[in-house]
């Protein structure tokens, strides 16, 4: 067997084990975008156009919600800001990658996907570039699939369910399982403080509100934390 | 139609976010403070997220005992399993059991 072929079966064996927890996330979009009564294909083209689960949940059921569309985009958006973080960290390896892949390679740097080549820096670029799209095309044609299943499975599933409640339940595993330093429990009690302060902001923009606010509180919390 | 726009912004903005320093600023360093700050937009907009779409648009809280019961044992399973299926799992099941009992 080649390198190539190779290392490009242990990017699939290593992207697996991580897409599990992401199953759920997938139905719940599909779920999600079949309840906010928004075009399913709309819905579902999100995962490839955005490929990013949060954002994606945020932004459907916001919309699902009756926010107002800038306030869905900007609160989408903001979620996915985390996601320069993996662009400078991953900027001095991609460096010596083909302008090709410098170019297609953000577009498949999904959290999941950071974790597993982030700790592969100073592979050769040929390795590191295979394994990186093996880990890559491994998530994007599961993520396609799932979502696409939620979507199906949606509107055969009873309303009394409630299953759009699985929403916030994500959300609250997303933060606590995030939070790793108390500078971050200041965001997340700041965040929420102020979103439910400012809920009566027209369009749901104090949602915005409340996450500026958090970040602010975080990074001041951890600025005196370092001190 | 304003969907797809509204997807078509957050797919492009998400692709800049993950291209901006790969593609654009690979030889500058990105400040410390910068850095810092967006460690603290996951928890932030993860709680900002979960009181706004449990409160409604005037601002009022929208949820019953059967909600608030289901976040808390949610949050408890996800901070001891780590793991989404447990916490969704259980977060479901106190919904609906306690919705049928209360």
């Amino acid at each position: 067997m080649s390198v190539d072929r190779s290392v490009a079966r242990q990017g699939v064996i290593d992207a697996l084990p991580l897409f599990v927890p992401a199953v759920p996330f997938g139905l719940v979009i599909g779920l999600a975008s079949a309840d906010s009564g928004m075009n399913l294909l709309v819905g579902w083209s999100s995962s490839w156009i955005v490929f990013a689960g949060a954002a994606q949940l945020t932004l459907i059921s916001l919309l699902g919600s009756g926010a107002a569309l800038v306030a869905a985009v900007g609160t989408a958006l903001v979620v996915n800001a985390r996601h320069l973080m993996y662009s400078a960290a991953l900027a001095p390896t991609f460096q010596r990658q083909p302008p090709w892949f410098r170019r297609l390679g953000p577009y498949l740097l999904i959290d999941q996907v950071f974790a597993l080549v982030s700790v592969r820096p100073e592979e050769e670029p040929d390795r590191f570039r295979t394994y990186y799209l093996a880990v890559g095309a491994t998530f994007w044609s599961l993520w396609l699939v799932v979502t696409a299943l939620g979507i199906v499975i949606g509107p055969v599933i009873p309303e009394e369910w409630n299953l759009e409640f699985a929403v916030p339940i994500l959300f609250i595993g997303l933060l606590i399982l995030g939070i790793d330093r108390w500078p971050k429990v200041v965001a997340a009690v700041a965040g929420a403080a102020t979103t439910y302060l400012a809920a009566g902001l027209p369009n749901r923009t104090g949602l915005l509100v409340g996450a500026g606010v958090g970040i602010l509180a975080g990074t001041l919390a951890e600025m005196y934390r370092g001190e | 139609m304003s969907e797809l726009i509204a997807v078509l912004v957050v797919g492009l903005g998400s692709y800049l976010f993950r291209s901006f320093f790969i593609i654009a600023l690979a030889n500058r360093r990105i400040p410390d403070r910068a850095l810092v700050a967006l460690r603290f937009v996951a928890p932030a907009v993860m709680a900002a997220l979960i009181v706004a779409l449990m409160t409604d648009a005037e601002g009022n809280v929208a949820i019953g005992v059967p909600e608030a019961t289901a976040l808390l044992v949610g949050g408890a399973v996800a901070s001891r399993s780590r793991n989404h299926i447990w916490t969704l799992f259980a977060g479901m099941t106190v919904f609906w059991v306690a919705r049928a009992l209360l």
